[in-house]
């Protein structure tokens, strides 16, 4: 008993570790946004400031269009999100279950979708967006986006279908339900935790997507948080650094949000004790 | 070794049994035929419709002289394989190729063994720990990767930064002014340091989810049989989450061989010169300087590099999903 | 659990028909409007300058909507090919003055030498911005404003070390830089004159200095000129200078870290670089910074400073091109240029010129070849590389230019 204490407490210290090493970044982020002026660029490092203030915030909000961008981004990405999760997934089950002629030609599209280097696409695209009059609409950045966040969810979802363990499928059959029935109903919550790492995962990277949002979008009122944020690094003069990583702050705080939402869904039958080390 | 027979018989069972149920119920598979087809259509139409044109356009462009000019003019000139040919005989090109496997090798690798070691360690924590360390993955996950180059790039600060203060405070040596950006190898280890960092939070807590779906029973049923840790681990978790480190390590090696930001930003448009670039730098360049026909037909050569190394592997995968299919 | 999944998907669709119809109403395409395209710097350096010249052209023009659209300078180029290629370029678009040529050799702009004089002061546009916009002997830019190089320097470190007088030579300037290293020896990491060692338009002025040139073109072709003996002369007096006065980095380019961090952590006694740098020295010693022009190897005269500045084109896609031109020239009118020179910048007019040490610079200046490709070069980086190997010692000076030289001869004559 006492050996397997010790061993956690091993484990706990090797987290705690890990945590400051891994989070110092994003610390150093939010902490430099509370900063004083003369500390943020000082020579020796100030690691909590004494005098804290929220002029880079202030500044940060200032520069127009925030909300509304916070906004866009917010229907982007859950939209994006969303049709994503449910076209995946219903391929995945497609790859994952069954065997039809031309499979493998749709895994190799799949896989071969995500090859495609982006810059050689960003103009073809626009031209394309362009004649069914979608730039500059966000409707065109979702289709973008879906494009994006499509392969790799179908790719990464079916691993988790196919890890499904045999015997909890098959008892769903024996009841009399249709294949697909019997899928949806058994397989959907045994995949709920792959769903969500997914749908975490394409959530983050729409969010974060920069270069097609600068290029689709013109108008402020239409732009994401990231086209937003650019905004604090694109002059030639100096950069504010403090706003800079006030806007920063501000603009990850969604993404907490929505990871804090759909965390519980997460392998916490590991808690369980499912898994013993 | 005593466990490791009735877990071996236990699965050989359940597929031998999977097997001839299926046989049975082959019958009502076959008016489920256009079910498949069904599902797969909503993907295969967005993706069509989207990238349908650009993809043919692509390749149409990769055979023309297409500079700012004939953009303008909305009209290539077509040069049949030239820019292949100028692109093969690129003497860069080749020296950037082989730089960025061995970057992609190292990045691929560094992402999926550290992250799964985080996914393992998740698991071995107290419950304060796990949330700790799951938050701290989220906050290192949700960073822009636009902000999270800045520090990066401000930590790591010739005049300033912070890396070089702590090193030379822990007494690792004199780090004052210590310039990270002097070398490639340096600057691109630096990259690396970015990438896997940014990646440990989407392949630890995908590995994690995965680990759940290890059933207990299996696990406790193996430990009955006084099958040591590593053996379990070995007998009953491998096989579940390997198609989900393999699917990890496939995306890993697609996105980072033609990763682009980061090394960018980075390092600095500046300071990208040959001898530090890599695949997604050079095919930017092209862009950068408006040739957009070698950019073209660079993306081609990409894609169809990638395709190939991806070949055996792809196969691999799909045989695995054959043998629970 | 199916009906939790049924109300996500309906709010999945309900976005969606939001997102399509917050969309659909801007796609009309709006008659009398026109689109500009500004640099970032205008929204937060003069945005009440972009603002009077709007208003202005509407009066001008009543009835018209003027849709001022912000960029940043590390993607605003993509942005344009795409709009290009696309077909909705916009009408007016700010340009860097390095970043006319690639375009205008293209023919990407619009001809507007017949409508010059529509332009306030286009008689005397400075010649540095000028050249940069024009292209066979036809106007295709109209400039903007400029920037020079001075340098910012701290008043109190000068006088404790005895320079009673600044400098107007470069040796002047080389001997108090020894006696600024000298009396502040103790203090670590500090350079009388902190410069970076890969700002190659500081390194360029010496060559220019000393009568040399980067390329010149002979019989069509361009011939690159840093391997001649006045190019070297100059590249060996800047060496000296760095060795001498500078702790910078020998690799690092003049943004990181930006030499008034340096300045205002009391690490540097002058730097060089804009003249707005004086807005970021620090709390600690707004009061003793002061500026002065960097002399020439020559006494009394100042050193070819690199003009750096914007010009604006229109697009010749655009299809308000007598509108544009009208918003131009209302932007660029006297009176909005004598606005942009209060904010520190250099207006775009000689007659324009004030005494401020930022104009004082611009009076002797250099521009760099008005070549298709010149921009290649920069993107190549060439130049950095060779500053940052004849500092590190890896080449002679004469072994780095040549190689230098040789580059950007292939470089310019592409097709």
């Amino acid at each position: 008993m006492s050996s397997r204490v010790l061993r956690r407490n091993l484990w706990n210290t090797v987290g705690v570790i890990l945590f400051v090493v891994m989070v110092f970044p994003v610390f150093w982020m939010i902490s430099t946004a509370f900063k004083p002026e003369d500390q943020v660029n000082s020579f020796t490092p100030t690691w909590f400031s004494t005098r804290p203030t929220l002029q880079h915030f202030r500044d940060a909000l200032a520069k127009p269009f925030f909300w509304q961008d916070v906004k866009n981004s917010v229907i982007v990405v859950l939209v994006t999100v969303g049709i994503a999760m449910v076209l995946a997934f219903l391929a995945a089950v497609a790859l994952a279950k069954y065997r039809f002629s031309g499979r493998k030609i749709f895994i190799v599209l799949v896989i071969g979708v995500q090859m495609l280097p982006g810059a050689g696409l960003i103009i073809p695209l626009y031209v394309m967006l362009a004649r069914w009059h979608q730039v500059n609409t966000l409707t065109g950045l979702i289709l973008v986006y879906l494009t994006g966040a499509l392969p790799f969810s179908v790719w990464t979802l079916r691993g988790f279908v196919l890890g499904i363990p045999k015997d909890l499928e098959e008892a769903a059959m024996v009841d009399g339900s249709t294949r697909l029935g019997a899928f949806v109903k058994i397989l959907l919550p045994l995949v709920a935790p792959g769903l969500v790492a997914t749908s975490i995962f394409a959530f983050i990277t729409s969010w974060n997507e920069y270069i097609f949002a600068r290029i689709l979008l013109n108008d402020g009122a239409k732009q994401t948080i990231t086209v937003w944020l650019s905004y604090f690094l694109g002059t030639s003069r100096n950069t504010d650094w403090g706003a800079l990583m006030a806007a920063s702050t501000l603009t990850a705080i969604p993404v907490v949000v929505f990871f804090l939402l759909v965390q519980r869904k997460i392998a916490f039958g590991l808690t369980a004790g499912a898994v013993r080390g | 070794m005593s466990g490791r027979l009735p877990t071996a018989l236990g699965i050989a069972a359940e597929t031998a049994t999977g097997r001839s149920r299926r046989r049975r119920l082959g019958a009502r598979r076959l008016g489920a035929g256009a079910v498949p087809y069904l599902l797969i259509l909503p993907v295969v139409g967005v993706m069509g419709a989207i990238l349908g044109y650009p993809m043919v356009n692509l390749f149409r462009i990769s055979l023309q002289r297409y500079g700012l000019f004939e953009l303008i003019q909305r009209h290539g000139v077509d040069v049949g394989l030239a820019n292949f040919r100028s692109v093969l005989h690129d003497a860069v090109f080749w020296h950037t190729l082989l730089r960025t496997v061995v970057f992609t090798v190292a990045n691929v690798g560094l992402t999926v063994v550290l992250g799964t070691l985080l996914a393992l360690l998740l698991v071995r924590v107290s419950a304060w720990v796990r949330i700790l360390l799951t938050a701290g993955l989220v906050l290192v996950w949700s960073m822009p990767q636009v902000v999270a180059v800045q520090v990066w790039k401000w930590m790591t600060n010739f005049q300033n930064g912070v890396l070089n203060y702590v090193l030379t405070e822990l007494h690792v040596g004199d780090f004052f002014q210590h310039d990270w950006y002097a070398s490639p190898f340096s600057q691109l280890s630096l990259v690396t340091a970015l990438i896997v960092w940014e990646g440990l939070p989407f392949v630890a807590i995908t590995v994690y989810a995965a680990l759940s779906q290890v059933p207990k029973e299996l696990v406790e049923a193996a430990e009955i049989d006084g099958a040591p840790g590593w053996k379990v681990f070995r007998d009953v978790t491998v096989p579940i989450i390997t198609p989900v480190l393999l699917i990890l390590t496939s995306l890993s090696i697609l996105w980072d061989f033609g990763v682009f930001t980061q090394p960018y930003l980075l390092i600095g448009q500046p300071h990208v010169t040959p001898s530090n670039y890599l695949m997604g730098i050079y095919l930017f360049q092209q862009y950068y300087t408006a040739d957009f026909g070698r950019g073209a037909a660079i993306s081609v050569l990409m894609l169809v590099m990638v395709a190939a190394m991806s070949v055996v592997y792809v196969r691999r995968m799909v045989r695995i999903g054959e043998v629970d299919a | 659990m199916r009906s939790r999944v049924l109300v996500a998907a309906l709010a999945v669709v309900a976005l969606g028909v939001v997102a399509a119809t917050a969309s659909a109403s801007g796609q009309r395409a709006q008659a009398n409007k026109l689109t500009v395209w500004l640099q970032v710097d205008a929204q937060s350096g003069w945005p009440d300058v972009v603002a009077a010249a709007t208003s202005a052209f509407q009066k001008q023009h009543p009835g018209w909507t003027v849709d001022v659209q912000y960029q940043n300078w590390g993607d605003h180029l993509q942005k344009f090919d795409a709009t290009l290629a696309g077909g909705n370029s916009p009408d007016v678009i700010e340009m860097g003055n390095t970043e006319m040529a690639k375009y205008m050799f293209a023919g990407a702009f619009a001809n507007l030498t017949a409508d010059k004089s529509k332009f306030d002061n286009s008689g005397n546009w400075l010649a540095g911005l000028q050249k940069s916009a024009m292209y066979q002997g036809k106007v295709f830019g109209v400039p903007y404003y400029a920037g020079s190089r001075v340098v910012t320097y701290r008043t109190d470190m000068f006088k404790s070390a005895g320079i009673a007088k600044l400098p107007t030579s470069l040796a002047q300037f080389q001997a108090d830089a020894k006696k600024l290293a000298a009396k502040y020896r103790k203090v670590k990491g500090f350079s009388p004159l902190y410069f970076a060692g890969e700002d190659w338009y500081f390194a360029m002025s010496f060559v220019f200095d000393y009568g040399g040139t980067i390329a010149r073109t002979h019989a069509g072709k361009w011939v690159g000129a840093l391997d001649s003996p006045k190019a070297i002369a100059g590249l060996t007096a800047w060496k000296n200078l760095f060795l001498a006065s500078s702790k910078a980095s020998k690799t690092t380019d003049e943004n990181t870290p930006a030499p008034y961090d340096v300045y205002s952590q009391g690490r540097a006694s002058a730097i060089i670089g804009p003249g707005w740098f004086s807005c970021c020295t620090g709390a600690k010693y707004k009061g003793v910074t002061a500026q002065f022009v960097m002399p020439s190897h020559t006494a009394g005269k100042a050193i070819p400073g690199f003009l750096g500045g914007s010009d604006l084109a229109v697009p010749v896609t655009s299809s308000n091109k007598a509108m544009a031109e009208d918003w131009i020239a209302a932007f660029t009118s006297t009176e909005n240029e004598k606005a942009l020179e209060a904010k520190g910048n250099i207006p775009n007019a000689t007659n324009l010129l004030g005494t401020s040490v930022n104009e004082r610079a611009a009076a002797r200046s250099w521009f760099v070849p008005v070549a298709k490709h010149w921009v290649d070069v920069e993107n190549g980086n060439i130049l950095r590389n060779m500053l940052g190997q004849i500092l590190t010692g890896h080449l002679t000076v004469k072994q780095a230019a040549q190689s230098a030289s040789d580059n950007i001869t292939s470089v310019l004559n592409q097709p």
